[in-house]
């Protein structure tokens, strides 16, 4: 064989391999989703919503504490996550732009994305449970909070660094503080930008199970007291997967259902986001 | 003759690490005129102009010698900025409108001073934007957002929002150098008809707009007044050597 | 007009303040952590020592003798798995989706992989466990034994039960999960391949392939080893998914078909089950390893990475 024909054999080959991998990816994402929708769809019921569990071993529980658990758990760790997240990221991209201590801070936060999310977990049981005597609510709603800051404070961060310079000095030129420069003229330009990554705190916390696991534990009774421990639909799910009963199975597929479905939407409500503010 | 709104005497200028970028300067601004600053890229003559704003208090390591005398007193000196900026407004190179409607836009300076009264912003917000020729094209939208405009346009409604502060004097930096020739001589003719209200300092590295529309040209060259003089001399006749090589696109 | 200027200031330093103590709260957390897991694993630090912690293969509730070797060792065993099957397939798309993939795909494979990404771990568990793991354990894995175990050396690694409860099936979802982490930082820095660099090995009449072998794939050296590395930091901290289909056995594995533990996953398993004060420690000892090695992980990739925009790396 000539080079040349070596050469573009080899082309093709590598050129194939690359589809072949992406058809991989594809594959899997497919036979996943499939799977949820499949087993989800099939086992999806009003009840489920209406009812609370029943005792191990018997039928016709429902997932309705679980529901509202994972609901007030998300609402207060969004209460404590959103405000200090957007504060913080307002911070690097303002004030600490240029210094030290600023971009310190940006690099830590953006490792602090990546640390394992169990070992936020029994970290906030040293300090929140453990002293106290027993799991809550709370506790599950900080650790999920502790997860989310940092993903809030970088988005915020690169959004509002978006925001062109002479804007700014605009706005000062007029005579305006710094801080309402930043409040009304600098927030209303990322606005968007910082809703999406809000959007995308929330989709990453709504599936998390492991922080929850010794937080806010679990309950197989209804209860909206966040002081006590708290069901989830994440660690319900892990429990009832794990478990002997086949109706167990199936809400726990129910309950997956439901959150990827969510977490999807979210995601894709995010990127959609991103991109028609692009276009403008 | 007119008389003189701003002196500046002795005025010395250094950033950070002092460095000096404006050398002891000294000139007179005349009232009601429009007066050109030009030079080669570099002479300093951004950096002088924003020290009339005090632009240079936003960034560390600065110092300002010698005085810019407005209204009896040297400004530099001046404690409350913010009363300052509202009398001595400035328009930048590229358009900057504030994301948000244009109304908000024009009223956004108002709203700082404290004005609150609808009806009240509604009639100056409608008077800054005649003065700035923008009225009859944006008085049907004054509710869209103001990145609606076109670049021209939104030239425009920063020069609006820098009239309504009712300001004295308004600072231009290189305003239609981002713009199309229309645009531009859209804002040209506004700026020569805005003489007969306020006081206007234009910054420019287009020497034909300087003689179309000032009233008196100076000249700048490495941080320095090389020559001030009528427009008119300044481009037939000039005193200084440089002047003249620069006039003549011997360098710059 | 004074009144106004004095609370104005006041104003912007309160505010300034305000902001500031936000930033500074991500410090003072990541400080408490080390601190307070340290803290919490005095105890076992004192009775164990390092050396003695990290090389010995006991965990005996019973008689409170504890080791991280096996939980380290499942670990590292799976991460390292996981990694070697995600990143050619993970360079392969990312090579699909800037140099092969017609335009109007483009948002399609982007967002396959973002979703990929998006996809909680405990989902990926319960497909894991009632999809995936049969699968393995029915068809895979005994025709893998198959055809491996006549051979020397190899063969003991597909020794043992299949039952898909194991190490081998936990670092297939691994992989997929890391997957899309390596793909989209090596997609961004494809992208950043000078075009004029590109154009002029076309011109030299190189293929394709070559283009991206000998000119793109270079250029983006740091960025493909910097994804990798964030990869691995992801990997070694994932719990739920390896909860559902690891099993939790501490011991040594020696083959693909044997269950085994991490880290993460007898921390999730054991941590409220623990009943002594030198088990519960002993965990802590195991969590502080774990956030040690990964934080450092993070860190060098951090050198490696100076990446833009990105949410959820």
């Amino acid at each position: 064989m000539t080079e040349i024909a070596k050469r573009k054999l080899i082309n093709s080959g590598a050129l194939c391999l690359a589809c072949f991998a992406a058809a991989i990816g594809l594959f899997w994402l497919i036979f996943i989703l499939s799977d949820v929708l499949r087993h989800g769809i099939a086992y999806i019921n009003p009840s489920l919503f209406c009812k609370t569990a029943a005792p191990p071993g018997m039928d016709g529980g429902g997932l309705k504490h679980a529901f509202v658990g994972q609901l007030l758990i998300t609402f207060f760790a969004l209460l404590i996550g959103i405000p200090l997240g957007i504060l913080g990221g307002t911070y690097l991209a303002e004030y600490g732009r240029y210094q030290r201590i600023g971009r310190l801070i940006s690099t830590i936060s953006d490792i602090m994305i990546s640390v394992p999310s169990i070992v936020i977990g029994t970290f906030v049981y040293a300090i929140f449970v453990k002293p106290i005597g027993h799991f809550s609510g709370f506790a599950g709603s900080v650790a999920l909070a502790i997860i989310m800051i940092p993903v809030v404070l970088r988005t915020t961060e690169d959004m509002i660094s978006l925001v062109p310079w002479e804007i700014r000095e605009a706005a000062f030129a007029l005579g305006a503080p710094y801080y309402k420069v930043i409040l009304q003229v600098v927030y209303r330009g990322a606005a968007t930008g910082i809703f999406t990554g809000i959007l995308l705190a929330i989709a990453r916390i709504a599936g998390e199970t492991a922080p929850l696991l010794f937080t806010s534990f679990n309950n197989m009774f209804f209860t909206t007291n966040m002081n006590e421990p708290m069901p989830s639909l994440t660690v319900t799910i892990y429990q009832y997967a794990m478990g002997p009963y086949d109706d167990w199975h199936e809400m726990a597929w129910a309950a997956s259902f439901s959150i990827t479905l969510f977490i999807l939407t979210l995601t894709i409500l995010g990127r959609l986001m991103i991109r028609w503010k692009y276009k403008n | 003759m007119s008389d003189t709104i701003m002196t500046i005497k002795n005025l010395n200028f250094y950033y950070q690490g002092d460095i000096r970028a404006v050398n002891n300067m000294s000139l007179e601004i005349r009232r009601n005129q429009v007066t050109a600053l030009i030079g080669p890229s570099g002479c300093g003559k951004t950096t002088f102009l924003r020290c009339f704003n005090r632009m240079h208090d936003l960034y560390p390591g600065h110092r300002y010698e010698g005085e810019i005398l407005f209204d009896g007193s040297n400004l530099l000196k001046r404690k409350d900025i913010t009363e300052l900026r509202s009398r001595i407004g400035m328009v930048f190179q590229k358009p900057t409108p504030f994301p948000m409607s244009i109304f908000d836009n024009v009223a956004y300076g108002l709203r700082l001073k404290g004005i609150k009264n609808r009806a009240e912003l509604a009639d100056r917000v409608e008077q800054a934007l005649r003065q700035a020729a923008l009225w009859d094209e944006a008085k049907d939208r004054l509710k869209q957002s103001a990145n609606s405009l076109s670049g021209g346009q939104q030239q425009r409604l920063v020069i609006a929002r820098a009239l309504a502060a009712d300001p004295d004097v308004l600072l231009f930096d290189e305003p239609t150098s981002a713009l199309d020739p229309i645009s531009t001589s859209k804002i040209e003719e506004l700026m020569v008809k805005l003489r007969q209200e306020i006081s206007l300092i234009i910054v420019t590295h287009n020497m034909q707009q300087a003689a179309r529309i000032s009233d008196r040209t100076a000249f700048m060259y490495m941080g320095e007044l090389i020559e001030i003089d009528d427009t008119n001399t300044i481009f037939t006749n000039p005193k200084q050597k440089l002047t003249e090589e620069y006039i003549t696109g011997r360098f710059g | 007009m004074a009144g106004i200027i004095k609370r104005e200031q006041t104003l912007d330093k309160f505010f300034y303040g305000l902001t500031f103590s936000a930033a500074f709260l991500v410090l003072a957390v990541i400080g408490s952590i080390f601190i307070s897991l340290f803290r919490e694993s005095l105890p076992a630090i004192e009775t164990f020592g390092f050396y003695r912690f990290v090389s010995s293969t006991a965990w005996d509730p019973v008689r409170e003798i504890f080791g991280a070797a096996t939980t380290l060792y499942g670990t590292l065993v799976t991460t390292f798995l996981a990694l070697i099957m995600a990143i050619p397939i993970a360079l392969g798309i990312a090579i699909f989706i800037t140099e092969l993939c017609p335009k109007f795909l483009k948002p399609v494979f982007g967002t396959a992989i973002e979703l990929l990404a998006a996809i909680p771990s405990i989902i990926y568990g319960m497909w894991g466990l009632f999809t995936f793991a049969p699968l393995m354990g029915e068809y895979v894995e005994p025709f893998l034994q198959q055809i491996f175990s006549p051979i020397p050396v190899i063969g003991k690694l597909f020794s043992g039960l299949p039952l898909g409860i194991d190490i081998l099936t936990t670092s297939i979802i691994l992989s997929i999960m890391i997957i899309p982490f390596i793909a989209s930082i090596v997609r961004d820095t494809f992208a950043l391949t000078p075009v004029q660099l590109k154009e002029s090995a076309y011109g030299i009449g190189a293929t394709r392939w070559e283009v991206i072998k000998d000119v793109v794939i270079p250029y983006s050296k740091t960025g493909i080893f910097g994804s990798v590395i964030i990869a691995m930091g992801r990997a070694l901290g994932e719990t739920m998914a390896v909860a559902f289909v690891l099993g939790n056995k501490h011991a040594i594995a020696t083959s693909l078909f044997s269950a085994s533990a991490t880290i993460t996953v007898t921390l999730a398993n054991e941590f409220t089950e623990a009943d002594s004060d030198l088990y519960l420690s002993s965990l802590f000892y195991l969590a502080l390893i774990l956030l040690t090695m990964n934080f450092l992980v993070l860190a060098i990739a951090k050198t490696f990475l100076t990446r833009k925009g990105k949410v959820w790396c």
